[in-house]
């Protein structure tokens, strides 16, 4: 079997990094982006008032920690179905411990990340050790978590939330809501971390080919572990801030945080096969769904348009990332064809 | 150069994963507008209460139940102080239950909906706590809010010979479920909910959604002199609970040509949502004059945006936790409420008591639940306890203690 030159892999790679490359990758869901702004300013003008777009800035927030979050286990060919669950543990457990007191509050805060590390790390146990798959995995945690809740609370989680976290939650900063700052400062560090480190070449080397990623000496077990603690944490970071958005525990909240997060990194393009998107790919999914999320609103188009519109931007977008992968990769392989046939071979098999 | 097939096939099935994957979360989305998922209260499909037929079980008095029914709606549409309106037709009448007397003490078995929430808590609460005072053996099945669950325990709960099945359903799959308890010529009573074939219940003790619906409509309406933008909140879409009250409601208003529904959303009874909602509805239509809502979870958002934005708060419909009424004393906000009490369960199970002893009993029982504005928010509130306590609460404070509800 022929074997790709070093200079031939040196070219893919340079592909793969190229302005070009990165434009291609962003472009389904800038394209969606650019679709519903135009729409709202045809159909809902008033989507650009300074009040609704600091909506948009509050649930680009919100949606966005927690997709970030979310991208981790995807990177390395995982999900995590549990973040709903440990978003509403993280409330449950500021409005109990604190009992609505600040001076309890930093205890509570500690305690809540010390059960989402809990839960994050179980779930890395069930799918390193146990090969378990991460959906099954995740949703038994997820269902885990949620029953452990209602035997402690028996539905009823008395306190309330401290009143301190009430600007962290619903407060704004030089006008924008503060969630969207944490959001912007999360996404800075992850995306130098998982693009400029070697923690990130070793994510990206985990999910695009584990087996070999093994062998190279990567610690496929560690890698996966921190992505998944990664995750709970940003779901606990969620809880927080969610809990001062409304000051009360909001039980109904855990359904929807699971579909948003993943919906957002789907649309951005970061993929269920591993190794493919990034954060910052997903953050451009968090813009279209938030946007999208306000436009519907201000649509009135009613409930069943709103869903249908919903899901087919969602299937749209997985589509074009799709047609955009294939055509990507048809596109490196006449490249590598190309250099590899201008080149003599070094070494290897003769030809027969 | 020999060309491998395996990248292709890699991405095929990256293609085909995606696209699958992409798929299901599109169809959950949708299906989020159409599930049963927990609330405050069950999610029930059924058809309208005025067209329930009667139960199979000989069945008489009709007039007696349709007076009961009438004096219910009058009683309520006084206490806001709305005019009086002929109720929708009822097919109310009492049923002879001799053929299911038996000797006490009984076994009485319940398929709960699950303590998924404070309501559904302080219901089930109130259920062991009538049992216990009646001498009853509860054969008790959480469903923890899953439809399908339920489906499944029924069967389960038949296998015990329970002298009656209570159902808080949550979905009308539980209908094949009670046709073979009805086979078995065991009683069946239905709370909090309503199912579209009424032929193998005995009784159905529920909160008129009809009634909800429109008296706090008929409320607005006065409120704002007839005439005004109004906007309609509901819970999950989908779920009768939501829609019945939701039609009810906009039925009246279709008889105030001054009055516009600028706009309905579902908030899913989240309150985190229904702010994110209001925040929107403030964006578009500032000038809203009141808020027709289901529930105070709804309401307390709207609180919390309009607050936010101080902005005024207009009057509010819903239901009755102490949350709520909290909140409207501490912004001093009008509004009408409508218990959906947690105590319907357990009046049901005194009802499968009757039934059991061969006391004739109604075929549907509206339930009387406290009707009350701001006027009255004193009388009801309970600043001690919780915000989660659904008020008025007929459970002792020694169960309440046991909640943690208060202290």
């Amino acid at each position: 079997m022929i074997q790709p030159s070093r200079d031939s892999g040196a070219a893919a790679a340079a592909i793969s990094r190229s302005p070009r490359s990165a434009i291609l990758r962003v472009s389904a869901s800038l394209g969606g982006l650019a679709l519903v702004l135009i729409a709202a300013a045809i159909f809902t003008p008033l989507f650009y008032s300074y009040a609704n777009l600091v909506l948009v800035a509050q649930s680009v927030g919100v949606i966005g920690i927690v997709t970030i979050g979310q991208t981790f286990p995807l990177l390395v060919g995982g999900i995590d179905l549990s973040v709903g669950a440990v978003s509403g543990l993280t409330m449950v457990v500021i409005a109990v411990v604190s009992g609505g007191s600040n001076d309890h509050l930093l205890v509570a805060i500690l305690i809540a990340l010390a059960l989402g590390i809990g839960v994050g790390l179980a779930n890395a146990v069930l799918v390193t050790r146990r090969n378990t798959p991460p959906f099954v995995a995740t949703f038994a945690t997820f269902i885990l978590v949620e029953g452990a809740l209602l035997a402690w609370t028996q539905g009823t989680p008395s306190g309330e939330i401290p009143g301190a976290l009430s600007p962290w939650g619903a407060g704004t900063l030089v006008g924008i809501p503060v969630p969207l700052f944490v959001f912007l400062a999360l996404l800075a560090v992850c995306a130098v971390g998982l693009g400029r480190t070697t923690y990130g070449r070793r994510v990206y080397a985990t999910g695009s080919n584990p087996i070999a990623a093994r062998m190279t000496g990567i610690p496929v077990r560690v890698v996966i572990t921190s992505t998944y603690v990664i995750c709970a944490m940003c779901a606990v970071i969620v809880g927080i801030l969610n809990s001062g958005y409304i000051g009360y525990v909001d039980n109904q909240l855990v359904n929807t945080i699971n579909l948003n997060c993943i919906a957002a990194a789907l649309i951005g393009g970061t993929t269920f096969i591993g190794g493919e998107g990034g954060v910052v790919q997903s953050a451009l999914g968090v813009l279209v769904l938030a946007a999208l999320l306000s436009f519907m609103l201000l649509l009135n188009t009613g409930i069943a348009g709103q869903l249908i519109l919903e899901g087919g931007i969602i299937l749209a977008a997985v589509w074009l990332q799709s047609s955009r992968q294939l055509g990507f990769d048809s596109l490196r392989r006449m490249r590598q064809c190309l250099v590899s046939a201008r080149r003599p071979l070094s070494g290897g098999t003769p030809r027969p | 150069m020999v060309r491998s097939r395996i990248p292709r096939v890699r991405h095929m099935r990256a293609l085909r994963a995606s696209v699958l994957m992409g798929a299901l979360v599109s169809v959950a989305l949708l299906g989020s507008g159409w599930s049963s998922a927990p609330s405050t209260r069950t999610a029930s499909p059924s058809d309208v209460v005025s067209k329930i037929a009667p139960a199979s079980a000989p069945c008489s008095n009709a007039s007696k139940g349709a007076g009961q029914v009438a004096a219910l709606w009058k009683r309520d549409e006084q206490a806001l102080g709305v005019p009086v309106l002929k109720p929708p037709a009822s097919s109310v009448c009492y049923v002879d239950t001799s053929s299911y007397k038996k000797r006490g003490p009984y076994t009485i078995a319940f398929a709960s909906q699950g303590p998924t929430n404070a309501w559904a808590s302080e219901s089930d609460a109130y259920v062991r706590y009538v049992a216990k005072q009646n001498h009853v053996k509860l054969l008790y099945a959480s469903a923890n809010g899953s439809g399908a669950t339920q489906v499944g325990e029924i069967p389960s709960l038949l296998a015990q010979n329970p002298q009656l099945l209570m159902v808080q359903p949550l979905s009308s799959g539980v209908e094949p479920g009670l046709h073979r308890a009805a086979l078995r010529h065991i009683p069946v009573v239905v709370c909090t909910g309503l199912l579209t074939d009424t032929n193998d219940i005995t009784a159905t003790v529920n909160r008129s959604y009809a009634l909800d619906g429109t008296i706090m409509a008929q409320w607005v309406a006065k409120k704002i002199g007839g005439k005004g933008q109004v906007a309609m909140l509901s819970g999950i879409a989908g779920v009768p609970t939501a829609e019945y009250t939701y039609q009810a409601g906009l039925a009246v208003f279709k008889h105030f040509p001054g009055i516009k529904i600028v706009t309905h959303q579902y908030t899913n009874w989240s309150p985190s949502q229904a702010k994110t909602v209001a925040a929107s509805m403030l964006v578009e239509y500032p000038n809203i004059k009141a808020i027709w809502s289901d529930s105070a979870s709804n309401d307390e958002g709207v609180i919390a945006a309009y607050t936010a934005a101080h902005k005024a708060i207009p009057p509010l419909t819903g239901d009755s936790p102490n949350l709520l009424l909290k909140l409207a004393k501490q912004y001093h906000v009008q509004f009408a409420v409508s218990a959906y009490p947690p105590e319907q369960c357990g009046e049901a199970l005194a009802v499968a008591v009757k039934i059991l002893e061969g006391k004739s009993v109604p075929n549907q029982i509206p339930v009387n639940s406290a009707v009350y504005t701001n006027k009255q928010l004193a009388k009801y509130y309970r600043p001690s306890c919780s915000v989660n306590l659904y008020v008025p609460s007929l459970l002792p404070l020694s169960i309440l203690r046991q909640l943690k509800l208060c202290p």
